[in-house]
């Protein structure tokens, strides 16, 4: 990456405008309507039911909404009555019908809540409905083909409601662009450390230690940030997790880097050893991030069952922020490394003369 | 091929015309394995699997440390003129796996006397200590000689070694354990293959490195 780039006016415009529709796009763009709590999540066939349910981001009316109770691709249950207690708020009644269609014993079904003003959002495997074998088999209500038609559809969209993730969905734009960013610095860092090994210019080894700083610094906002967000998630700070730990013990590798940096009187030998150092360092945490994790479990999506990235963890309203902030975040380190890079060279230039 | 059974002919009879230094590292390995004898009393098998990899690094990194301390100043001027840098580092490597080889055996050896024998899989565990060997002995010749370049050698050794190794002691504690049937894993293969394309790209970049450390 060539420096002249990063000290024209117009690449500064770029990264600023590009953060501000990060920063202002993910954060004031609402989230879907989602059920964000119901009860009671288990009942007998055969019984009038009242499902209480909390909803977040609505504005349910009376009149307004339906329900159904979805048991597969083909069977479903309207609601029988709705009121609407606020807007977030309401009671769906439900005659559960005494016997399955395809005579099943148990079955979990999909609620479903249909808004005018607010579009359809569901909530998968949200009841589990247990066969009652004493409930005689009556007439009237019975699991109905192909009634849900029609649903009403939104008419602005906003990112995804996922269960447990809530808001925090948003920190799908900081913490994994950060990832991203520290790994094209730490990679640059390793090529500049390349360079300088076999041509021996004392700039190369100054970028070479700009791009590990920043990538460091990166590294540590990245932990940070996903701290933060597995207190929300996953009750805790740090967890067991492989990621966690593997990121971990890379970020010790390159503190290691630092500290052999400064361990170092004359400039040449500094120079030489830790160029070396520091393309082995980046070799060393190839495994560490891309090989291990995959032969454990983890929370993180896409190991142990959890969607992956490409999955439907990241739909097309996440992506139109999460790209730009991936760029963004790289121009940014780009910036803070051409920074560092000025600051070391003049620091070079007022000790060794 | 002369060149590289001469330099390891060399290291070993440096090795014991010094009996001080291998007879050293004997008595770490079995005073750490006895302190842990003592402190546990009765190993099973997972924490047999831990401690003996914990021990094993331990014992590596003592052993190893002292590397390139021979290889300094005039000397090191003497040798540059004679082989590459290359012949240097091959020596090395193959002289201190073999060294590595030998010491877990005997690590293994205390291990059975005094805590038992829980291995299943001989030749697994056996095939995991040479991959093992292999890979410390990779990490810690090259952090070694990056080691003996700075001033604090012993330290900025432990600390620049230990992070690099932990990917390699990751996943041989993993097929340790099923050696030892504390777990089935299901692509035991595909455990070692990583190691072994971890040992040998670690091999690869420390070639290609080990000149520019060399060169003064």
């Amino acid at each position: 990456m060539k420096f002249k780039m990063v000290d024209k006016i117009w690449f500064k415009i770029f990264t600023v405008v590009l953060f501000s529709y990060v920063f202002i796009g993910g954060m004031l763009r609402p989230l879907n309507p989602g059920i964000k709590e119901l009860s009671p999540i288990s009942v007998k066939s055969g019984a009038s039911v009242q499902i209480a349910v909390n909803t977040y981001n609505t504005h349910l009316k009376q009149g307004e909404v339906n329900g159904y109770l979805k048991l597969d691709s083909l069977y479903a249950l309207p609601s029988k009555a709705v009121t609407v207690n606020g807007p977030s708020s309401g009671i769906f009644d439900f005659d559960i019908p005494a016997v399955f269609p395809d005579g099943q014993k148990s079955s979990n079904v999909t609620l479903i809540i249909a808004s005018k003003t607010d579009g359809t959002f569901i909530r998968p495997d949200a009841i589990w409905i247990d066969l009652d074998s004493t409930k005689a088999i009556q007439a009237g209500m019975n699991w109905q083909k192909d009634i849900i038609k029609n649903l009403p559809v939104a008419s602005n969209v906003g990112f995804p409601f996922r269960l447990i993730l809530e808001e925090t969905i948003r920190n799908v734009f900081y913490h994994v662009p950060l990832w991203f960013a520290m790994f094209i610095l730490y990679s640059i860092a390793a090529f500049q450390g390349l360079k300088f090994i076999r041509k021996n210019k004392a700039e190369d080894l100054m970028k070479s230690y700009s791009y590990n700083r920043v990538g460091f610094y990166f590294g540590i906002l990245g932990l940070l940030t996903g701290s933060v967000w597995a207190r929300f998630t996953w009750g805790t700070f740090w967890t067991g997790d492989i990621k966690l730990n593997m990121t971990a013990i890379a970020m010790l590798i390159y503190a290691a880097y630092f500290i052999l940096w400064n361990s170092f009187k004359d400039d040449q030998l500094r120079g030489r050893i830790c160029s070396v150092y520091s393309i082995f360092a980046f070799v060393a945490m190839i495994p560490l991030i891309f090989v291990i994790p995959r032969l454990y479990d983890s929370l993180h999506p896409g190991n142990g069952g959890n969607p992956a990235l490409g999955g439907e963890d990241l739909d097309n309203t996440l992506r139109t922020v999460f790209y730009p902030a991936v760029i963004a975040f790289t121009c940014l380190g780009l910036w803070l490394v051409n920074l560092t890079y000025k600051l070391t060279r003049i620091n070079h230039k007022l000790l060794g003369e | 091929m002369n060149k590289y059974i001469t330099l390891i002919r060399k290291d070993l009879l440096i090795e014991f015309r010094n009996s001080f230094s291998i007879s050293s590292v004997l008595l770490y390995v079995f005073a750490t394995v006895y302190i842990i004898y003592t402190s546990f009393f009765n190993i099973k098998g997972k924490e047999w699997n831990t401690l003996f990899w914990i021990v094993f690094l331990f014992i590596s990194v003592n052993a190893l440390i002292r590397t390139f301390n021979q290889e300094h100043g005039n000397r090191n001027l003497y040798y540059y003129q004679l082989v590459s840098a290359n012949h240097i580092y091959i020596t090395k490597l193959i002289y201190n796996t073999f060294i590595l080889v030998i010491l877990s055996l005997i690590e293994y050896l205390f291990f059975i006397i005094f805590a038992g024998n829980v291995v299943r899989d001989l030749s697994l565990f056996l095939s995991c200590l040479l991959l093992a060997s292999v890979g410390f002995a990779t990490v810690f010749t090259f952090v070694a000689a990056i080691g003996s370049k700075s001033g604090n050698n012993q330290l900025m050794t432990a600390i620049l070694g230990f992070p690099c190794i932990i990917p390699i002691l990751l996943v041989i504690l993993k097929i340790s354990a099923n050696a030892l049937g504390l777990m089935q894993d299901t692509d035991l293969s595909s455990d070692i293959l990583i190691l072994i394309s971890i040992d040998v790209i670690l091999i690869g970049i420390s070639l290609l490195l080990f000149p520019y450390l060399w060169r003064e």
